[in-house]
């Protein structure tokens, strides 16, 4: 939850909102945020979903356990989902890549160039034209 | 939700992203969040199994 928030400012430099999902209740994220140090700069929102119904709805929900899996969902500013990630449950995630997935797509969006493996801000991307094939 | 619960749905790259209302805590009060007033930004959605775990 912290490393979320410490790469909040970076996606709010990309129009980018955040906010935690878990089953649990929202008094169980109350104490949670209250009680541990890493959560001092939360300050995004922690939503309940005690219904299961937005884990449900994207798919995230592990019926077994009644918990949401380690999923991150992408959407865009016009409601639509650009990427997911599902994460196995004994490993945390990656937020930089987060942010770069993010500046990825802006970049393939705004550019219409397509952005290749390890790719970062302010290198080139790849420009799509059927005559490189095979030569690069 | 929505009436995306169709069986071939899988939340996917390409899909509509299913819209909530759902309690939230934010600044250490209980408030409501609507997806819908998220329109016009990008959001990142943190699904995680379990409050008092790592991210």
């Amino acid at each position: 939850m912290a490393a979320v928030a410490a790469v909040q400012p970076y996606l709010k430099a990309l129009n980018c909102e955040v906010m935690s999902i878990s089953t649990d209740s929202v008094y169980a994220h109350k104490v949670f945020k209250e009680t541990s140090p890493s959560l001092k700069k939360v300050n995004y929102p922690m939503v309940s979903d005690r219904t299961h119904g937005i884990s449900r709805a994207y798919r995230v929900l592990d019926e077994k356990s009644g918990a949401a899996v380690r999923a991150s969902v992408f959407i865009d500013p016009n409601g639509v989902i650009a990427a997911k990630l599902i994460y196995p449950g004994e490993v945390g995630r990656n937020l930089h890549e987060h942010v770069r997935i993010l500046q990825g797509v802006q970049f393939a969006q705004q550019t219409g160039q397509g952005v290749p493996a390890n790719w970062q801000p302010g290198q080139p991307g790849v420009i799509r034209d059927p005559n490189l094939i095979g030569k690069i | 939700m929505n009436g995306q619960s169709e069986a071939g749905f899988c939340a996917g790259r390409g899909d509509r992203a299913p819209i909530f209302i759902a309690d939230a805590i934010i600044d250490s009060q209980i408030k409501k969040v609507n997806l819908e007033n998220y329109k016009g930004k990008w959001v990142l959605l943190f699904f995680y199994p379990s409050d008092f775990t790592f991210v």
